[in-house]
């Protein structure tokens, strides 16, 4: 069995353990204890400090606060034990406030941006990986450009001399190299517009001389090349996308729990 | 189709560096300038190198040197000191992280904004409220009892002293709990039902706390069982649970045993509504250890005097029909009233003067005794001949003369049967006999029907002073279990008799209650039907004497 997969058994059975832990807790305390709801509610305030410590963790990477795998794996069971104490919170009942239903949704909204990340950061390396090459993000416009300049020399320089091929770059091909393209296509892994190009250089094909023919075919090589690095871009982009809406509403959601803290104390007496 | 991509060619001089806020607007084009943004987003790009001044021993103006990295470049340096080849200004890019820095600002910025509109603004009250009030709490009539409690115009602070307060009064408020956020000792120790601030709300409107049972031995907090804030309507209704704090509790129970048999009868409730130690037995679910209703347990019987027998009129041979052809049924007596919870009160001019006529005469029908009140009788009695001219008056004869003669002749066929005024009087009043004396017709022989079954067939007569005849009032009970509800019209669809033994009860004295069991077959988990206590009983009732 691999490091990973036993990891990943006994962070199931662990968290499996303690949600059911905290359901049975939760029957035999619920309805005993009048300040149950004070405890569930600190109980939850600590989860979602010690999920949130994950991006301090991050950003202090000099000290000596364990692996930052440690912490990630920390921070995916928590964050799914803090989902069963945030039910159990609520005492499986849906809040109606407009401020406690907008801390719910807020709840909801970074829990499901947690899920969605962690199922993009399972799912699209192993893509990436299987369509071979390594491409670093930050380098993906020099690369970009690089290609497109080799394009145009190609198609458009002194040397080529093919009309065919320049009107061709000019009306099919010039924005393609001009920026990425193709995100949702590449996201659905759907391949579709590079056949349709590659369909129209074959259709070109025909028209065209020996000499012309093998520019053609290093124009065709270097559209594949630019369609991987849009799959690239397209991939790698959701993967730092949804952090986009996980952290910003993470804080918005600490506000939210701070101020109901607040609340919850400043009108207490009877509060249950 | 898969082929290689260009290959990450490494410079140690000019990797990546995700962490950088900004990253040269040139980059794009695969040539970002060395120096590159700071930290602001300005770009820095000035020229390719910063000329040295070289100033040999014995000379006064000395010659600029060219300082590019990687080499002088072939024109060097202008005379002025300044480099020959400036790199052109970059709008520098800021990178995903900053980007998401920068969202992220944004998003708590207009948080922190939108929490402050909506906590400073007088919209407060709907914005912190977790939930809709009850009916009772957010009608018209509250809001104009409690108006102006707030700075929102809202009535949170009807109930919550932090309702009228600031957001740095909130703040104070939650730091001046009791007990406050980090007392978590005391918030383990509380019992639960304690007393809270906001009981103190409830009692202002709401008086009087103990209006449960007189040996309760602490007070329960008003929201322990009336939750708030969970909608319109009304109030949350109290769960089993909520009842079980004390009565599913031995030790709460036997303190309020104890209570009990200390307590003075007051006002015949405790004697007569209660038992000595109150209702201490510790119970969990009605069909379970609920106790079996006291009716039943003390053998109550029905006090009243008026005798019935149930069985016969419902299942009596020789009971005739109604008017209406019918047969004489439960419903025929007991009638619902408009709310249909209970029953109409059972009188003798609707419900049994149909068959009991108090026809006096067998050969008068029309003539009948007044029922209610023994000297009317007795007037009535003593006014005969009068009696019998307005009958006569009333069925057609006009002429005195011919109401005389009626009379007349009716007092005689009367004085024929009685001895004298007062025997027949007396056998009025008294006589409870529905037949006379044994006469023989023909070959037949048997008791003849009585002149008058006396008020004594059904009430308890007794002599009074001066012999006058005095008739104990009925005692209708309407309810026998005084602790608890029962709403008739929710049961329509089960038979009277399902639950009462009308069938079988012959005395006046049958309690014909159902017991615990009847009800139980179906108000427990196995008969599906909801078994909580307040199904039946009310915490805030007040025990009803008999009645």
């Amino acid at each position: 069995m691999s490091r990973f997969r036993r990891q990943f058994f006994i962070g199931i059975f662990l968290l499996a353990l303690a949600s059911g832990l905290a359901v049975m807790a939760h029957n035999r305390w619920n309805p005993a204890l009048p300040n149950y709801a004070y405890f569930t509610g600190w109980v939850l305030l600590a989860a979602m400090i010690l999920l949130a410590l994950y991006n301090a963790r991050k950003r202090l990477p000099f000290l000596p606060l364990g692996n930052s795998e440690t912490w990630a794996q920390i921070h995916i069971y928590a964050g799914f034990f803090a989902v069963v104490l945030f039910l159990i919170h609520l005492n499986f009942r849906l809040p109606t406030g407009w401020f406690e239903g907008t801390l719910a949704w807020l709840y909801a909204l970074v829990t499901g941006s947690g899920i969605a990340g962690l199922f993009l950061s399972r799912v699209l390396p192993r893509r990436l990986a299987t369509r071979g090459g390594e491409v670093i993000y930050e380098r993906i416009p020099a690369l970009r450009h690089a290609l497109r300049q080799e394009a145009e020399a190609l198609t458009l320089g002194d040397q080529t001399k093919s009309p065919a091929i320049a009107e061709f770059y000019v009306r099919e091909l010039s924005d393609f190299f001009a920026g990425p393209r193709f995100f949702w296509p590449h996201l659905l892994e759907s391949r579709r517009p590079l056949n349709a190009l590659a369909a129209k250089l074959e259709n070109l094909r025909r028209f065209l001389n020996e000499s012309e023919r093998a520019t053609l075919e290093k124009l065709a090589r270097l559209v594949r090349q630019k369609d991987g690095l849009d799959y690239h871009h397209a991939l790698q982009t959701t993967l730092k996308l949804w952090l986009f809406v996980h952290l910003p509403l993470t804080y918005s959601l600490m506000i939210f729990s701070l101020l109901h803290v607040v609340l919850v104390f400043a009108f207490s007496g009877g509060a249950r | 189709m898969s082929e290689n991509l260009p290959a990450p060619d490494f410079d140690s001089q000019r990797y990546e560096r995700p962490n950088q806020a900004w990253i040269c607007g040139h980059a794009a084009e695969g040539s970002p300038c060395r120096s590159g943004p700071d930290n602001c987003g300005r770009c820095r790009a000035t020229a390719e190198c910063v000329p040295g001044l070289e100033k040999p021993a014995g000379e006064s103006k000395g010659r600029w040197r060219c300082t590019r990295p990687g080499g002088a470049c072939e024109t060097g340096p202008l005379p002025d000191g300044s480099c020959c080849r400036p790199i052109s200004k970059c709008s520098p890019v800021p990178t995903l992280r900053t980007r998401r820095g920068q969202l992220t600002r944004a998003v708590v910025t207009a948080t922190v904004a939108l929490l402050l509109i909506c906590l400073g603004g007088s919209w407060r009250g709907n914005f912190i409220n977790p939930g809709e009030l009850s009916t009772p709490h957010s009608s018209a009539a509250f809001a104009k009892l409690h108006t102006g409690t707030n700075q929102s115009d809202s009535t949170c602070a009807a109930c919550h002293k932090a309702g009228a307060l600031g957001p740095n009064g909130l703040l104070s408020a939650a730091w001046r709990a009791k007990p406050g956020p980090f007392e978590v000792i005391q918030l383990a120790h509380t019992r639960p039902g304690e007393m809270t601030a906001i009981d103190e709300a409830c009692q202002k409107c709401h008086p009087g706390h103990l209006l449960h049972q007189p040996n309760v031995v602490r007070d329960i907090s008003c929201s322990f069982c009336h939750q708030e804030h969970r909608g319109a309507g009304p109030i949350a209704a109290t769960t089993d649970a909520q009842c079980a704090l004390c009565h599913g509790d031995g030790v709460s129970m036997a303190a309020a045993a104890a209570t009990g048999a200390s307590l003075q009868p007051k006002n015949g409730t405790t004697t007569d509504s209660r038992p000595a130690a109150g209702f201490t037995q510790v119970l969990h679910r009605f069909a379970e250890d609920h106790p079996e209703f006291r009716v039943h347990t003390d053998k109550r019987r029905d006090p009243d005097t008026l005798r019935f027998n149930h069985a016969r009129h419902l299942t009596g041979e020789a009971m005739p029909m109604l008017p209406n052809g019918q047969k004489l049924e439960c419903a025929s007596c007991h009638q619902p009233n408009a709310t249909g919870i209970s029953f109409r009160r059972i009188n003798f001019e609707q419900h049994c003067q149909v068959c009991h006529s108090l026809q006096f005469d067998p050969e008068t029908p029309g003539l009948t005794l007044p029922h209610g009140d023994p000297s009317f009788v007795s007037a009535f009695l003593r006014s005969l001949p009068r009696q019998y001219a307005d009958f006569a008056a009333r069925s057609g004869l006009t002429t005195e003369a011919d109401r005389k003669q009626f009379a007349q002749e009716k007092l005689q066929r009367l004085q024929a049967r009685v001895a004298s005024g007062e025997d027949f009087e007396e056998r009025v009043f008294f006589s409870s006999a529905t037949t006379g004396p044994e006469v023989q017709v023909g070959s037949v022989r048997g008791p003849s029907p009585a002149l008058y079954p006396g008020c004594a067939y059904c009430h308890a007569v007794k002599s009074g002073a001066h012999g006058k005849a005095e008739i104990t009032n009925p005692v209708l009970i309407e309810r026998w279990l005084t602790h608890g509800e029962f709403n008739h019209a929710r049961h329509v669809s089960v038979a009277c008799t399902q639950c009462h033994a009308a069938a079988t009860s012959k005395e006046t004295a049958d309690v014909i209650l159902p017991g615990k069991s009847s009800c139980a077959a179906c108000h427990s988990p196995q008969g599906g039907v909801v078994d909580s206590c307040t199904t039946c009983h009310t915490y805030h009732k007040k025990a009803r004497p008999l009645r």
